[in-house]
């Protein structure tokens, strides 16, 4: 079901040794629904129009669902009902959003602090407009842990700086007394992912998370969020307008367009068997630029597990 | 930064190395800052103490006029310009007059004589009374009004205070001193009208007589303060990282104190530093009408007399306060935001 | 523009306000019913049919000497808005363009121009070099120029740094039709606002000198003045500076209300503006979503 990226450089860069404490998972939980969303529907209120056009999924805990579309096609609007951040003017209008069974429409303000972080959490594009410019990065990730989990400052520090390691981050005492403009996108996607599951959350979405980096940069994060789905059981929203990304990490796929799901089906599903003629599109084009390094890939691998 | 560097020591195993590189990190970003400044500030006082110099060649004023009076002889005239130096070329003259500023010698003045820095220095203690006062005042309440506005954005609270700031902000500092003196001196006779008692003769009587000035002077950068952090603080909330904060789950309470205003306070502090030279500007004016013998009125008074050594000494001593203010707001500044000082 | 500023209803309160001003500037020293400078035996007399606001300590009629005063004053802050224009737009749009040696030179000049506390100076060189209107409208107007130097040279920056002007300059296009087609446009409403605000600024200073009883000769009236020689009768009346107060606090407030205005129709606030509108009256709830954390809703 996991499957690793074919990548030998970025394998040799990962750390062997990692902290010690096993995913946040027991088996009755794996059972229930780490995130559900029915039929959510989104308007916007300046142009009293409905932008989003029901979008419907469930994310058990260790699972990841991808969600395709070009800019425009209501991912990211839906990614943001789920946090509770849609923009001003914007309003889920229909459906229902469950998290860990909690029906978020029910949810207050103090409640909303304490699910985010600790059982829900996302990474952005863009990741050094997401971290606060005036503070260290270590102290922002060493915050979260401090509110969360109520560590000490002192114990909050070296967990911080275990979180730096596991998101493979080299010399992460150097990198925590960093401020974001020190630091190169690569590295700060890495720290704001590390921020994101310092409270160790059962949800992360990751919204085009990759999308302004280089390619082979791209594929690290790609495999970092595979790794850390693996490992510590975190069930993961990717969302991005690339094809190939969501295909590398996820077992499902949702295809977005203008607001409407036009496909839904598994990963391999989609693929390999398109019904709509949007996903065709999609991946006619990848087979000219991203994907086919992906299909090879895939075979490069089969051939390997011959050997 | 000292500090985490200690810190660190104890923390990392491997970290001799790392916490010296980190140690000269931290020290380094305090001398950028630094550098920075005084890039910026050694030419600003240059360029004018220049102008100011070349105040007296443009006047055509003379101390033998002063002295002799507008029907003296062109010898007498002569002699006396010889005896202050004044047929010396302009650039010596300025060369001279230049390092004597250094050294903290204004000169002497051209009525009666006096030594320039000591008359200043007499009327300083009165104007930096009041115009510190004022800046306490204009900062406390730009900052409370300001953040008080900001949180309540959009209901009658911040548009109370937006009102009363605009209010503020177009009475000069005249008007409001005179509608002060009318209602608080004359109409209900709380506070004295006008005169200074020095501090050491008692804190209360020296209060009660620096409050009014100050009170005068405060609504400009107490408006200009809260203005601006309004604005700063509501960009701040519209900024991805505080939706990044949400996300991680801290509370809005968290999110206020530790992340929005920290970054929001800027534009707060550094209209601070460009507004002072209003301030020290607007303490002419206060101190004509609450008859206070400080600096701006001793400016004032030269200036009249046409005592040219006496304004250039004030001149120069105001450019000295503005340029320390600066330099101290820019090194809060940089220790509360470090991103704005990697050069815009 | 101009229509623009007008359709919204603060444009209309500073434009209204403004002309008033101006109103009482052009036909004031006319209109005034006796003389400013006449004194009689009647002296500080609260108003009457015969003195609308009373009369000073030298019973000169206080309603003339302000319509006398008003044109002194509200001109002054105009010219020195026009000189700081004068002195401040060339330099700010030629440092882009004339190379890192001149920039370099005119930006120290600015940053010292600002660091100035103009009163002082304003009051001092006035003082130094004659005591006379001109020369404190000249030097205020130099050292408020600043302003437009900063706001011509920011807009020119993010213009002639733009891809699209590279791409007429690559296509052929003259400098002076880029400079009329692209850098006019751009620039015009930053030095628009700028204007607003320096009229502002200069009436401020203008007033402070006059109050200070600089750059005036005494008999003269000015809206400061009259203030100035209200303040050693307070206790005769305390009432005599509202009208003075009153007007002064008008201009400024009409001056920052046309900045704010002309800021608004002409920047991206004026959209969010528009939109907030908008959705309010269509959604039911008027309560706009304050971002501070929590839900959005």
């Amino acid at each position: 079901m996991t499957r690793t990226l074919p990548d030998g450089t970025v394998t040799a860069a990962v750390p062997a040794a990692r902290p010690a404490d096993p995913p946040a998972l027991d088996p009755p939980a794996a059972q229930a629904a780490a995130l559900a969303v029915r039929d959510v529907r989104i308007r916007d209120d300046v142009n009293d129009r409905e932008i989003v056009h029901g979008v419907s999924f469930e994310l058990r805990p260790g699972r990841a669902v991808g969600i395709v579309g070009e800019s425009g096609s209501g991912k990211t609007l839906t990614c943001r009902a789920i946090l509770g951040i849609l923009p001003a003017h914007f309003a889920v209008s229909g459906g229902s959003i469950e998290i860990v069974g909690r029906d978020i429409a029910e949810l207050t303000t103090p409640q909303w602090t304490d699910l985010r972080g600790s059982t829900i959490s996302a990474v952005f594009q863009d990741p050094a407009s997401y971290l606060n410019p005036s503070i260290k990065v270590g102290a922002q990730i060493a915050e979260v842990i401090g509110v969360k989990t109520g560590l000490r400052r002192r114990a909050a520090r070296r967990r911080a700086l275990e979180l730096l390691t596991a998101v493979h981050l080299r010399d992460p005492e150097l990198v925590y007394d960093q401020y974001t403009f020190e630091l190169s996108g690569g590295m700060l996607q890495r720290i704001l992912i590390a921020t994101a599951i310092a409270a160790d959350p059962q949800v992360l979405i990751a919204d085009e998370a990759t999308t302004a980096l280089d390619v082979t940069v791209q594929a690290e994060i790609l495999d970092l969020l595979a790794d850390l789905r693996e490992r510590r059981g975190l069930a993961l929203v990717v969302v991005s307008h690339d094809l190939a990304v969501v295909a590398q990490v996820c077992d499902e796929v949702l295809v977005m367009r203008e607001g409407e799901v036009v496909e839904h089906g598994s990963t391999a599903d989609v693929l390999y068997h398109p019904r709509h003629e949007y996903t065709r599109l999609l991946i006619a084009e990848h087979e000219q630029y991203g994907l086919d390094r992906y299909l090879a890939g895939e075979q490069r691998k089969e051939l390997d597990s011959v050997h | 930064m000292a500090v985490s560097t200690a810190d660190h020591a104890v923390v990392a195993d491997p970290g001799v190395a790392l916490a010296a590189a980190r140690a000269r990190r931290g020290a380094g970003r305090v001398l950028v800052t630094l550098a920075r400044s005084v890039a910026i500030f050694v030419p600003v006082f240059l360029v004018a103490t220049f102008l100011t110099f070349a105040l007296r060649s443009l006047s055509g004023l003379s101390p033998a006029h002063i002295q002799l009076g507008e029907s003296a002889t062109p010898d007498a005239v002569a002699r006396i310009e010889h005896q202050w130096g004044l047929d010396r070329p302009f650039l010596a003259q300025y060369w001279t007059w230049f390092t004597n500023i250094l050294h903290g010698q204004l000169g002497t003045s051209w009525t009666n004589g006096a030594n320039i820095a000591e008359l200043i220095s007499n009327g300083l203690a009165v104007s930096l009374s009041v115009v510190v006062l004022a800046l306490i005042i204009g900062v406390l309440f730009g900052f409370g009004l300001g953040t008080l506005a900001a949180v309540r954005r959009t209901t009658w609270i911040d548009r109370a205070i937006t009102g009363f700031l605009t209010v503020f902000s177009v009475m000069p500092p005249f008007v409001v001193g005179i509608v002060l003196v009318t209602v608080f001196a004359v109409g209900l006779g709380w506070l004295p009208a006008a005169g200074y008692v020095p501090a050491s003769v008692g804190t209360w009587p020296w209060f009660t007589h620096i409050l009014l000035p100050a009170l005068a002077l405060s609504l400009d950068p107490m408006a200009d303060v809260a203005r601006q952090l309004r604005s700063g603080l509501i960009a701040a909330y519209q900024e991805n990282y505080v939706t990044g904060a949400i996300v991680r789950g801290l509370s809005p309470r968290r999110i206020f104190l530790r992340h929005v205003l920290r970054n929001g306070v800027g534009p707060a502090l550094s209209v601070l530093g460009w507004r002072f030279p209003t301030l020290i500007g607007g303490s002419v004016v206060t101190e004509w009408i609450f008859g206070l013998q400080g600096f701006g009125r001793f400016a004032n008074d030269s200036a009249q007399a046409g005592d040219v050594p006496a304004v250039q000494g004030v001149l120069v001593v105001s450019i000295v306060l503005v340029v320390t203010f600066n330099l101290i707001v820019n090194i809060v500044l940089g220790r509360v935001t470090p991103a704005s000082q990697r050069g815009v | 523009m101009v229509r623009r500023v007008l359709a919204l209803p603060t444009g209309r309160l500073a434009v209204g306000v403004l002309s008033v001003i101006a109103l009482l500037a052009i036909l004031g020293p006319t209109l005034a019913p006796h003389n400013p400078l006449g004194t009689s035996a009647l002296t500080l007399t609260g108003p009457s049919w015969k003195h609308w606001l009373g009369t000073d300590y030298l019973g000169r009629d206080v309603f003339s000497r302000l319509l006398a005063g008003s044109r002194t004053s509200v001109l002054g802050s105009v010219e020195v808005a026009l000189i700081a224009l004068a002195v401040g737009v060339v330099p700010g749009i030629l440092s882009v363009y004339l190379g890192r040696g001149f920039e370099w030179f005119t930006l120290r000049i600015a940053d010292t121009l600002l660091a100035l506390p103009f009163l002082i100076y304003a009051v001092a060189v006035t003082a130094l070099l004659g005591n006379g209107i001109p020369q404190a409208m000249f030097t205020v107007g130099v050292l408020v120029s600043p302003l437009f130097y900063r706001v011509t040279r920011a807009a020119t920056l993010a213009v002639a740094r733009s891809q699209y002007v590279e791409a007429a300059l690559i296509s052929g296009a003259s400098i002076g039709w880029i400079a009329r087609r692209h850098v006019w446009g751009k620039v015009l409403p930053p030095v628009a606002v700028a204007l607003a605000q320096t009229i502002g600024v200069g009436f401020v200073v203008v007033s402070s000198l006059s109050f200070l009883g600089i750059g005036v000769q005494p008999p003269a009236p000015t809206w400061g003045g009259l203030l100035a020689s209200d303040l050693g009768y307070l206790s005769y009346q305390p009432w005599a500076p509202i009208v003075p107060a009153l007007l002064i606090m008008a201009t400024v407030w009409g001056s920052n209300l046309l900045a704010d205005a002309i800021r608004d129709v002409s920047g991206e606030a004026g959209r969010a503006l528009l939109n907030s509108r908008r959705a309010r009256a269509r959604r039911l709830n008027p309560a706009e979503p304050i971002p501070a954390g929590g839900a959005a809703r």
